[in-house]
C-alpha cells in the first residue's frame, strides 16, 4: 500500500512486468507444456503399416507384447526397494542416533558416503567390487569355489546396489526427525514402566512415521524411475527401455517412439498418483511436538549384552558394506593398470597416472613383437575425452543451476509480493509442474519434440549437433526448478516484513531494498541450492543418457564409456583406473560442495566474524605479529 | 549532529496532525476518523490493548499504510500520499528489524549510504550517534546477532536517529526485553529523548510505560481514540469507562454502597485503589463504612487488601510502612470521598 507517484517518461516497472510475464509464459509453454503434450499425443497418433493413424495401436501393442514386463519389473524393484531401503535406512539412523553404539561418529561418516557419490560413480564402484571378475567376487570364489560368480547382475545386483545407494535421504531427513524428538517423552515412558524397545516402538517410531511415509514414497518413485543401476547392471525396467526405444527406428520395430512415450506417460501417472497421496498425507498434518522446552535425545544403551553385541556387529557389517567400495576405489585410483586389471593391490607401486599425465603402452603381440601404443595410458585430467566430459558437465550444470536460481529468486520475490493472490499461486504451480513428471518424460519429450525445426525457437532443431547442449541445459533447469522453489521459498519466509519496512523507511527504493536487504538474507540459501543442484547435475547420468547425443556427452556418460572400454587390450589401457580416479574426483568435488553448503554456508554473520577473528589471531601468532603487538 | 529542537509543550507548533484518518483492510474498518495533534518536541504515546489500532495509526504516519480517508500533515505540509522514503520520519520497530547480514556499523550507516553521503561524513555521523547511545567502537564491528537485546535496541535507535529525522516513531520497542531491562531502558529512552529533543511517537500496550514516559497519551480502543491527555488526566480523570478500566486497577461501586452513598444508580461509579482510606479520621464530606479483611496480597513495596464491604469486595492498596498492617478477618473502617469517584453513564 504505497503512495502513487506520477512520473514522466516510460513506466519501466510496467515494461519489466510485461516483458517478464511474457518470457515466463514463453518458457513455461515452450519448454514444459508443449513438448510433454507432444509426447502424450504421439501415443494416439501412431500410424500403422498402412500409413493410417490408429489411436489405440500402441495400447493394443502394449497388452499384446512384452511391454507390461518392463512396468512389472519396475514395480517389483520399487516394492522391494521400499522394504530394503527402509530396513537399512532406519537401521543406520537408529544405530548412529538412537542407540549407544561405540564409534557412532565414524559409522555415521561411513553411512553418509552415499551423499558424496551416487549414480553412475556408485554403480560402477559396486561393479568394480562385485561383478563376475570383481575384486570381492574373485576373493570370495577363491574361498568358496562353488560360488556363482555371476551373482552380481540383473535384479539382485540392482536391488543390492540401490538399497545402499538410496539411503541418503534417510541419513539426512530421518536423522533430523529423530534428533528433534523430545527426550522428556522417552523419559516419561521409561518412568511409566516401558522397556527401551517398547519405548522405541510405541513412543519414538510413531513420531517418525510422517517422515518415514514421505521417505517410503520417495523411495518407491526412485525405484520406478531407476536408470543408472538397471542400465549398467542389466535389468529390464522402464527407463532403460525408454532410452532404447527412443534411439530405435520404425524400420526395426513397431512405432518405437510412441511406445517410449506410452511408457514414460505410465511412469508419469504412477508419479502423479504417488505424489498426490503424499501431498494429501502431508496436508493432513504431522504429529507435532507439543513441548515448549525440548530435551536433547540421550542415546539409549542396549541393556541385553547379546543384543548389544549383535547390534554392534550389524552396525559394523553395514559400515563395511558402505565403506569398502569407497576405500577400494580410492586405493585403486593410485594403482597401476596391471594391479587394477588383476584386482590385486600392489602395495609397493603407487602412481598418479590415473589422475595426471600420459604414458605410452608397450605390449607383446601374439607374434612376439613388442608394440607401442602412444599415449594409451592417460589420467583423468590428461585424457581428452574425460576432460571434455568434465568441462561440458561443469559448464552445463553451472549454467543450469544458476539459471534455475535466478528464475526462482525472481519468481519467489514476485510470489511473496503478491501472496494470497491468484497470480502468485499460478506462478508457483507452473514452477512446481516438473515435479509431477518423471525426469525421463521431460528429457524424452525434449529429445523427440525438439528434434524438428520448431518455429518458436527461431526455426532451429535443438537436438541437432551442438544445439543439444542448450537443450540439455534447459532440461536440467526445468528439472531443478521445483527443488529450488521449495528451498528458496522457505528462505524468503525468514525475511521479517519489518526489515523491508525499515529499509524503505530509511530511504531505500524497492530495488535497493531487494538487492541490499532481502537478497543478502536469502543468498546463503540460494547459493546452497545452486551448489546442491550443481552437485547433482555435474554427475547426473539419467538425463544425458536419455538425450544420448555424442555432442552432449557428459561426465557420467564418459565414466560409463570407461566401463565399456575395459578389457580391450591396447586401447585406453587404464580406463578402470581412470574411472576410479574420476569417482575420487567426484567425491572430492561433492564433499567440498557439501562442506561449503552445510559447513561454511550455514554460518551467520556473527559466526563468520568470529571465525575470521580466530583465523586472524592464528595468523598473527604464526607470523609473530601478535607478540610484537603485545610487546608494543 | 542532530538538530536540537526547542521543546515547546502546551501551545507548541503542531508537528504531526492527523485529521479524520480512516483506514480499511478489505471490509474491516481499522481506524474510524482518528484525530491527533502531536506538538514539536513532545513525547506522545498511543496506548491501548492489542488490535485497537495504535500500530495502524503509527504506520499511517510513517507511510506504510495509505488511509482511505483523512489527511496527515507534518507542519504545514500534507504528507498523506508522500512516499515512505521521502517523509523523513524515523522508526524503531518492535522486532528492531536490524539487517542480519550487516554489521552494527553498516546497519547504522545504511540510511546515510542510501542518501549518497561521503564516506568520511558517514563515518563521523555513525560514530557520533553510536557514542550517544552508548555503543563502543568494538561493538560497531560486530554482527547484530552478537549483541544482547538491550544493545540491539540501541542500534535500532541509532539507526533511526542518524538520518536526522524530524520525528521518531517507536513501535513497542521494549516489549522484547525482560522486565528489569525494560525498566532500565525505559529511563534511558526518556533521557535520550530529552537530550535529543526530538518529537517522539511511542506505541505501547503497557500503561505503566505510557504513564512514566509520556507528555501526552492517546488511549485507543477498537479503532477509536477514547481520550487524549497528560498521564495525570488520563489516570485521574479518565474520560470513559474503558480508559478508567484499562489504565491502572480500579474498584466499581455496586449495589448497597451506591445506595448508601446516595449515588445516581443510573451511572457506573469507580474509585482507584489508592483513593480508599482505611482506618483514617474522616475528611469533610467523606463517606465511611465498616469492612472485613478477606485476604491480602503481599507485593513488598505495598500490600493489596481485599475488603468485604456491604455486598461487594473492594481492593485497597496500603504502603508497606509497617503501620497499616491488617490481619484477615479484622474489621476496618473504609473512607470514600465523593471527589475521588469517576462516574460514567451506563452504556
Amino acid at each position: 500500500m504505497q503512495a502513487i507517484k506520477k512520473k514522466s517518461g516510460p513506466d519501466w516497472s510496467l515494461v519489466y512486468k510485461v516483458f517478464g510475464g511474457a518470457l515466463f509464459v514463453y518458457l513455461f509453454l515452450g519448454f514444459m507444456v508443449v513438448p510433454c503434450l507432444n509426447t502424450l499425443t504421439s501415443i494416439f497418433t501412431a500410424t500403422n503399416s498402412a500409413g493410417e493413424t490408429d489411436p489405440f495401436a500402441v495400447i493394443r501393442f502394449f497388452f499384446a507384447g512384452n511391454m507390461p514386463s518392463f512396468v512389472l519389473n519396475s514395480l517389483k524393484l520399487a516394492v522391494f526397494l521400499m522394504v530394503t531401503v527402509n530396513v537399512v535406512g532406519i537401521s543406520i539412523v537408529l544405530l548412529t542416533e538412537y542407540f549407544d553404539i561405540k564409534g557412532a561418529k565414524i559409522l555415521r561418516l561411513g553411512y553418509m558416503t552415499t551423499l558424496i557419490y551416487s549414480g553412475v560413480a556408485l554403480v560402477t564402484g559396486y561393479q568394480f567390487l562385485y561383478d563376475s571378475n570383481g575384486m570381492l567376487t574373485t576373493w570370495l570364489s577363491g574361498m568358496f569355489p562353488g560360488m556363482n560368480k555371476q551373482w552380481f547382475s540383473g535384479f539382485s545386483a540392482v536391488l543390492f546396489t540401490m538399497t545402499f545407494a538410496c539411503t541418503s535421504n534417510h541419513a539426512l531427513f530421518l536423522r533430523n526427525a529423530i534428533r528433534s524428538i523430545d527426550y522428556n517423552t522417552v523419559e516419561a515412558a521409561r518412568n511409566l514402566g516401558a522397556r527401551p524397545f517398547k519405548v522405541l516402538f510405541r513412543v519414538v517410531m510413531p513420531t517418525l512415521l510422517p517422515t518415514l511415509f514421505s521417505l517410503t514414497v520417495m523411495t518407491f518413485i526412485t525405484g520406478l524411475c531407476a536408470m543408472s543401476a538397471p542400465t549398467l547392471l542389466g535389468y529390464n525396467s522402464i527407463n532403460p527401455e525408454i532410452v532404447r526405444l527412443a534411439g530405435s527406428s520404425s524400420a526395426d520395430e513397431a512405432f518405437p517412439q510412441a511406445r517410449a512415450a506410452l511408457l514414460s506417460v505410465i511412469l508419469a501417472l504412477f508419479t502423479i498418483v504417488l505424489l498426490t497421496v503424499l501431498n494429501h498425507y502431508e496436508r493432513k498434518g504431522h504429529y507435532l511436538s507439543v513441548s515448549k522446552t525440548k530435551a536433547k535425545l540421550v542415546k539409549q544403551k542396549i541393556q541385553n549384552p547379546v543384543a548389544n553385541v549383535l547390534a554392534h556387529i550389524y552396525a559394523y557389517v553395514l559400515f563395511i558394506i558402505y565403506m569398502t567400495p569407497v576405500v577400494m576405489i580410492v586405493l585403486f585410483s593410485f594403482q597401476n593398470y596391471p594391479a587394477i586389471r588383476s584386482k590385486a593391490l600392489n602395495m609397493g607401486d603407487w602412481t598418479l597416472i590415473n589422475y595426471f599425465g600420459q604414458k605410452d603402452y608397450e605390449y607383446l603381440t601374439s607374434r612376439g613383437v613388442t608394440r607401442v601404443r602412444k599415449g594409451s595410458i592417460s589420467g583423468v585430467f590428461a585424457n581428452t575425452d574425460t576432460v571434455g566430459g568434465i568441462r561440458l558437465s561443469f559448464l552445463m550444470s553451472a549454467l543450469a543451476a544458476a539459471l534455475a536460481c535466478v528464475i526462482v529468486v525472481i519468481a519467489v520475490n514476485y510470489i511473496f509480493k503478491h501472496r494470497n493472490k491468484k497470480r502468485a499461486l499460478v506462478v508457483e504451480s507452473c514452477l512446481l509442474f516438473p515435479w509431477l513428471l518423471p525426469t525421463i518424460l521431460i528429457c524424452y519429450s525434449f529429445r523427440i519434440f525438439f528434434n524438428n525445426e520448431i518455429w518458436y525457437v527461431f526455426g532451429q532443431n535443438l537436438y541437432w549437433r551442438e544445439n543439444v547442449q542448450f537443450l540439455i541445459i534447459m532440461a536440467y533447469t526445468v528439472v531443478k526448478l521445483p527443488f529450488a522453489l521449495r528451498m528458496i521459498k522457505a528462505a524468503f519466509y525468514a525475511i521479517d516484513d519489518e526489515l523491508e519496512d525499515a529499509a524503505r523507511n530509511l530511504g531505500a527504493s524497492q530495488l535497493v531494498t531487494f538487492l541490499r536487504v532481502k537478497l543478502p538474507i536469502v543468498l546463503p540459501s540460494v547459493l546452497s541450492v545452486f551448489a546442491l543442484n550443481f552437485n547433482a547435475l555435474f554427475t547426473e547420468y539419467d538425463m544425458s543418457a536419455t538425450f544420448h547425443s555424442s555432442y552432449g556427452k557428459t561426465y557420467a556418460m564418459v565414466i560409463q564409456n570407461m566401463c565399456n572400454e575395459e578389457g580391450r587390450e591396447g586401447y585406453n589401457v587404464n580406463a578402470s583406473g581412470r574411472r576410479c580416479a574420476s569417482t575420487v574426483f567426484i567425491m572430492v568435488v561433492s564433499g567440498l560442495i557439501l562442506y561449503l553448503v552445510y559447513g561454511v554456508g550455514a554460518r551467520d554473520l556473527g559466526e563468520r566474524l568470529n571465525h575470521r577473528a580466530k583465523w586472524k589471531a592464528r595468523w598473527a601468532k604464526l607470523t609473530g605479529k601478535g607478540k610484537k603487538a603485545e610487546a608494543a | 549532529m542532530l538538530r536540537l529542537m526547542t521543546r515547546i509543550k502546551d501551545g507548541g507548533a503542531p508537528m504531526i496532525r492527523l485529521d479524520d484518518i480512516v483506514v480499511k483492510f478489505g471490509d474491516f474498518e481499522a481506524l474510524h476518523h482518528i484525530n491527533v495533534d502531536v506538538k514539536e518536541g513532545e513525547f506522545f504515546t498511543f496506548l491501548g490493548p492489542s488490535g485497537c489500532g495504535k500500530t495502524t495509526t503509527l504506520r499511517t504516519i510513517t507511510g506504510f499504510i495509505d488511509p482511505v480517508g483523512g489527511t496527515v500533515h507534518m507542519g504545514d505540509r500534507d504528507i498523506t500520499h508522500v512516499a515512505i522514503e521521502k517523509r523523513n520520519i524515523g522508526i524503531v520497530f518492535q522486532s528492531y528489524a536490524l539487517f542480519p547480514t550487516m554489521t552494527v556499523y553498516d546497519n547504522i550507516a545504511f540510511g546515510l549510504k542510501i542518501k549518497h553521503l561521503k564516506k568520511p561524513e558517514i563515518d563521523q555521523k555513525v560514530r557520533s550517534i553510536a557514542r550517544k547511545v552508548d555503543l563502543s567502537d568494538e561493538q560497531l564491528e560486530k554482527a547484530v546477532s552478537q549483541l544482547s537485546g538491550g544493545q540491539q535496541q540501541r542500534v535500532a535507535i541509532a539507526r533511526a536517529l542518524v538520518t536526522e529525522p524530524i520525528i521518531i516513531c517507536m513501535d513497542e520497542p521494549l516489549s522484547n526485553l525482560d522486565a528489569k531491562l525494560r525498566v532500565q531502558l525505559r529511563n534511558e529512552l526518556k533521557k535520550m529523548q530529552q537530550e535529543f529533543g526530538i518529537t517522539t511517537i511511542y506505541v505501547t500496550h503497557d500503561q505503566e510505560e505510557a504513564l512514566t514516559l509520556s507528555d501526552r497519551i492517546a488511549v485507543f480502543n477498537k479503532g477509536y481514540i477514547e481520550q487524549i491527555g497528560t498521564p495525570n488526566e488520563v489516570y485521574n480523570h479518565s474520560r470513559t469507562e474503558f480508559v478508567a478500566n484499562f489504565i491502572g486497577d480500579i474498584n466499581r461501586l455496586e449495589g448497597q454502597l451506591v445506595e448508601n452513598m446516595r449515588l445516581d444508580p443510573s451511572l457506573h461509579h469507580f474509585i482507584r485503589l489508592e483513593r480508599l482510606r482505611v482506618n483514617r479520621d474522616p475528611d469533610p464530606g467523606e463517606y465511611q463504612c465498616k469492612g472485613v479483611i478477606e485476604s491480602r496480597e503481599y507485593y513488598g513495596l505495598y500490600i493489596k487488601y481485599y475488603i468485604r464491604v456491604a455486598d461487594q469486595t473492594l481492593k485497597v492498596i496500603e504502603k508497606n510502612d509497617g503501620i497499616n498492617l491488617y490481619e484477615t478477618g479484622e474489621t476496618v473502617t473504609i473512607g470514600i470521598h465523593p471527589d475521588d469517584l469517576m462516574s460514567y453513564s451506563a452504556e
